[in-house]
C-alpha cells in the first residue's frame, strides 16, 4: 500500500493529513518488524509503508533523463561500445525493484544505441525493456506497433528522439499515477547509474575530453539529492539502506575531485526571452581519478544487476 | 454519518488539485511548441511568499524551454529565480519583466536550482521543462 502526499488547498488540511500519513507508517512498521529479510528477496517490492513523495519528487526530477543523456550524447558524437552495456538477454530474470532499477538501466542503454545510430543494437534493449514494462502495466507504452514507428524513424534522429522523450514521459506518469513511486525511484536510480557508467566509460578512452569530465564533475551537486531520495527510508527497507551506502562511497570520491578553474557564477545576458548563460569554468579528470570513480559506481551498478 | 465540514473539505482537495493539475496540459499545449518535454512538471500550492525549489540538470548545446504556469490571486505571473549549484543566484526574472516562457541555453552542462514564485499573491503555479537541440551561440567555443 502506497499513500502519495498530493497539494492541498488548505495547508492545516496538509498538516492533518501528514499526521495520519506519519501514523501510518508506525502502524506498518511495527507490523513488519518482525520480518527478516533472506537474501532472496533484498529486491523485493517495498511498497507497504509510506514515503512523503512531495518532499521526494524534489530530488526525484533532479538526475536528467536516459533520452536527455542521450540526446547531449549525441551532439557530442561519442562513439557506441557494446561491450560496456548491460546484457540485454537478462532482462526476463528481473522483477520488483530490482526490475524497475534494471529497466532504467536498459531504458539508458537502448537511448545511447539510438543516439549513435546503432539501430540493431538499440532494438535488442528495446526488447528488454518491453519485457521488464510489462511487469508494472507499462506494455503497451513499449507495443510491438510502437517499435515499428521507431523502425521508421531511423533516418530521422530527431523526431525519434522526441518520440522516445515520448515514451518515457509516458512511464513516468503511468508509474507515479498507479502508485507504482518506489518503481519510479528505482528506475531514476538505475538510470543514473547506467548514464554515469556510459560517461565514465568513454572517459576511460578518453580522458581529455572535456564535456563529458564536466558532466562528472556535476555529480558533486546531484549525488547528494539522490542520498537524500534514499535515506528517507533506510530504516524501513535494507535495499534503501545499501543504496545509500554506496552513493556515500561515491560522494566521497567525488568530493575529493578538484574544483573546476574559473567563477562558477556565469554572465549571463537576456534578449527577447532568451537567457544566454556563460560559465568561464575549466574541468579535466586525471585517469586515475576516473578509474577510482568506476570503482566505486560499478559496486552500486553490479548490486543493481546481480541475479 | 460525516459531518458537512468533511464533505466541504474534501470538495476544496479536489478542487485545488484539479486546478493545478489542468494548468499543465494548456501550458504545454500553448508554449511547448516544437521542444521536446520528458513528462515532468513541478506544481506547488504557494501562499504567503512560500517558494519551491527545482533542482535540474541542464546540458551544454540544447537549448531549453523553461514554462512558468498559472497565476496568483492577484494576476500575478509566476517568475523564476535561477540559482548555481552553489547557491548564488544568477538571474531573477522578475527584474526582466513578465514573461510567458523563458529559453535558456547555457555554455556548459550544469545543475541549477529554480525558485518558482509569486511576486504578488497566491495560488497553484507550475513549471514544464522541454528541450531541443540548440546551436553553439556566437562567441561560445565548440570545443
Amino acid at each position: 500500500m502506497t499513500v502519495r502526499y498530493m497539494v492541498f488547498a488548505a495547508r492545516n488540511v496538509k498538516k492533518l493529513f501528514r499526521k495520519v500519513a506519519v501514523l501510518s507508517v508506525l502502524f506498518l512498521w511495527s507490523c513488519r518488524s518482525g520480518e527478516t529479510h533472506t537474501g532472496e528477496d533484498r529486491h523485493a517490492a517495498d511498497t507497504v509503508y509510506v514515503l512523503p513523495w512531495e518532499q521526494l519528487e524534489v530530488y526525484m526530477n533532479a538526475a536528467p533523463s536516459p533520452v536527455q543523456v542521450a540526446t547531449w550524447l549525441r551532439q557530442e558524437r561519442v562513439p557506441f561500445y557494446k561491450d560496456m552495456l548491460h546484457d540485454p538477454t537478462l532482462a526476463g530474470r528481473y522483477s520488483g525493484l530490482q526490475g524497475a532499477a534494471n529497466l532504467g538501466i536498459y531504458l539508458t542503454d537502448m537511448a545511447y544505441a539510438h543516439a549513435t545510430n546503432h539501430y540493431q543494437e538499440a532494438y535488442e534493449y528495446l526488447s528488454a525493456v518491453n519485457r521488464l514494462a510489462t511487469l508494472y502495466g507499462l506494455g503497451d507504452i513499449f507495443s510491438l506497433e510502437r517499435i515499428k514507428s521507431l523502425d521508421k524513424l531511423q533516418d530521422n534522429p530527431d523526431s525519434m528522439q522526441k518520440l522516445l522523450t515520448q515514451y518515457y514521459s509516458e512511464v513516468q506518469t503511468r508509474l507515479s499515477e498507479t502508485g507504482q513511486q518506489p518503481m519510479l525511484r528505482h528506475m531514476i536510480l538505475g538510470g543514473w547509474t547506467e548514464s554515469l557508467h556510459i560517461i565514465l566509460a568513454l572517459l576511460e578512452k578518453n580522458a581529455s575530453n572535456q564535456p563529458l569530465a564536466e558532466m562528472i564533475l556535476l555529480q558533486k551537486g546531484l549525488t547528494p539529492l539522490l542520498i537524500k531520495l534514499y535515506s528517507a527510508d533506510t530504516s524501513l527497507s535494507p535495499v534503501s539502506h545499501q543504496i545509500v551506502t554506496q552513493l556515500e562511497d561515491m560522494q566521497e570520491e567525488l568530493n575529493a575531485l578538484p574544483i573546476g578553474e574559473g567563477s562558477p557564477v556565469p554572465s549571463t545576458q537576456v534578449n527577447k526571452g532568451v537567457i544566454q548563460m556563460k560559465f568561464q569554468q575549466k574541468t579535466s579528470l586525471t585517469p586515475e581519478q576516473i578509474k577510482r570513480l568506476k570503482e566505486r559506481l560499478t559496486s552500486l551498478r553490479h548490486f543493481i544487476m546481480k541475479v | 454519518m460525516k459531518p458537512l465540514g468533511y464533505y466541504l473539505v474534501l470538495a476544496g482537495i479536489v478542487w485545488a488539485q484539479s486546478t493545478c493539475r489542468q494548468i499543465v496540459p494548456i501550458c504545454r499545449e500553448k508554449y511547448m511548441e516544437d521542444f521536446s518535454w520528458d513528462g515532468r512538471y513541478w506544481k506547488a500550492e504557494l501562499y504567503n511568499g512560500e517558494t519551491t525549489e527545482i533542482y535540474y540538470t541542464f546540458f551544454r548545446g540544447l537549448r531549453y524551454r523553461l514554462i512558468p504556469c498559472g497565476r496568483s490571486t492577484t494576476q500575478a505571473f509566476p517568475h523564476l529565480r535561477i540559482y548555481n549549484a552553489n547557491r548564488a543566484l544568477v538571474l531573477d526574472t522578475r527584474q526582466q519583466g513578465d514573461r510567458s516562457y523563458w529559453d535558456l541555453e547555457l555554455s556548459n552542462t550544469q545543475l541549477l536550482i529554480i525558485e518558482l514564485y509569486y511576486p504578488t499573491g497566491e495560488g497553484c503555479a507550475a513549471l514544464l521543462i522541454g528541450h531541443r537541440s540548440g546551436e553553439t551561440p556566437e562567441g561560445w567555443s565548440a570545443r
